[in-house]
């Protein structure tokens, strides 16, 4: 067995060191990898998509709607017939943001980030389904691997020398902030002008962040812009400090009375996992993916 | 692009004075006063005092008559907020804290008001 040390104890780690760790973690995870893509390509497959579309005057199916107007029109307006629509080309831009604060550190979920970031970077690269961009954020966010650069081991093996797990500060408000901005550049760059580009940022963190307020807005803004973000929350390791047992105390303003209330209830983000073993992910994240994409081509 | 993408920021989210927080967990050896259940990690802010955790931990108790506490992190009482307690100690609020409570002996101390 190959051992591993704990990441807490690494300073930033050298070349050698990154490239052994993501092989680790990319052996390890490989059978789930195959899993999630099998799972993915089902749930991206355009063809899911098709839908029959009015208004045409032949066609397969009669669009009831326009049966009405149709006779009130004296037959005139005949566009009565819906078609199978041809599914347009959709290209992918998935940022994977994996949290770089000291609190993934102190409760082992650090190990788990990098399975959950091996397992899906892998799985997106095998499906081929668009352009991967990894960040990382604590203080501030930096970003580990743009969009437009293909996803090698090598590549692998260079985020893995960005994560430390030390930074002091978790600050998710900025992270969406700056994601918003590294979606809409992107964006303008897509080599795939025409297509139906769909944005998605998977959050790998343990959870804890601060100004809910502030996050819950930027992700609505995010979400009219059409990028679609998901928490996956790695769930602490450490006995008896699950997230699901965490609460938040809530002082009034006079400093009277407290509230004290479950802290995912307060939750900012509308679509959050949680996640407590690597081996669970292919499945609960496929069908997150499902319910969203199904909701996006539902409300396209 | 059109100009409402370029004039829209997403870094604007308002200078809103957000407070940071800290995990505490809280612990006595006291069995008088210990909480019913273990309430799991809880997050609060960081400009808490002495009397707003004294307040959190009566919630907790449910107790009719509020019993003022004080509280020991790393062997030290607390006499300042949480958050110039992690600053003077050099400690980041990304860890949990456990925090101890005990009984307060002396009676809260009254500062004359002239
Ligand atoms: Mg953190």
């Amino acid at each position: 067995t190959t051992h591993i040390e704990s990441i807490r104890e690494q300073p930033p780690r050298s070349e050698e060191e990154a490239r052994r760790l993501w092989s680790h973690y990319d052996d390890m995870t490989r059978n789930l990898s195959i899993s999630l893509t099998e799972q993915l390509r089902l749930i991206l497959a355009p063809t899911l998509a098709t839908k029959m579309r009015g208004d045409f005057r032949t066609g397969k199916r009669l669009n009831m709607k326009r049966i009405i107007p149709y006779i009130a029109s004296q037959y005139k307006r005949d566009k009565i017939w819906m078609r199978r629509s041809i599914p347009s080309k959709r290209n992918y831009q998935i940022m994977l943001a994996v949290d770089d604060s000291k609190s993934m550190g102190e409760s082992g979920s650090g190990q788990l980030a990098f399975e959950t970031l091996a397992l899906v970077a892998n799985s997106l690269t095998m499906l081929e389904a668009g352009e991967i961009s990894v960040v990382g954020f604590g203080n501030e966010v930096k970003v580990a691997h743009d969009f437009g650069r293909p996803f090698t081991n090598e590549a692998g093996a260079q985020i893995v020398q960005h994560f430390t797990f030390q930074q002091t500060g978790t600050n998710v408000r900025e992270l969406v902030a700056q994601s918003i901005m590294l979606f809409r550049e992107a964006r303008s760059k897509n080599i795939n002008a025409g297509t139906d580009l769909w944005q998605l940022e998977l959050i790998i963190s343990d959870g804890l962040c601060e100004d809910h307020d502030s996050i819950r807005r930027l992700v609505r803004q995010a979400q009219e812009e059409r990028i679609m973000i998901v928490f996956v929350i790695i769930d602490a390791l450490v006995k008896g400090q699950s997230i699901m047992n965490m609460s938040q105390a809530m002082f009034d303003s006079d400093g009277g009375g407290v509230r004290i209330e479950r802290y995912l209830d307060g939750f900012p983000f509308q679509y959050y996992l949680i996640v407590g073993d690597v081996r669970e992910l292919p499945g609960v994240l496929a069908q997150a993916l499902r319910q969203w994409f199904s909701e996006v081509v539902e409300s396209g | 692009m059109s100009d409402q993408t370029l004039s829209n920021s997403a870094g604007d989210t308002g200078d809103s004075a957000s407070t940071s927080q800290v995990r505490i967990q809280l612990s006595t050896r006291h069995p008088d006063i210990a909480l019913p259940e273990n309430p799991g990690p809880i997050l609060v802010n960081t400009n808490l005092r002495r009397y707003a955790l004294s307040t959190l931990v009566n919630a907790l108790l449910q107790s009719e008559k509020p019993i003022p506490f004080e509280f020991l992190i790393n062997g030290t009482f607390l006499r300042t907020t949480l958050d110039q307690y992690l600053t003077a100690n050099g400690i980041s609020a990304e860890i949990t804290l456990n925090v101890e409570y005990v009984r307060a002996i002396i009676p809260p101390v009254y500062l004359a008001s002239f």
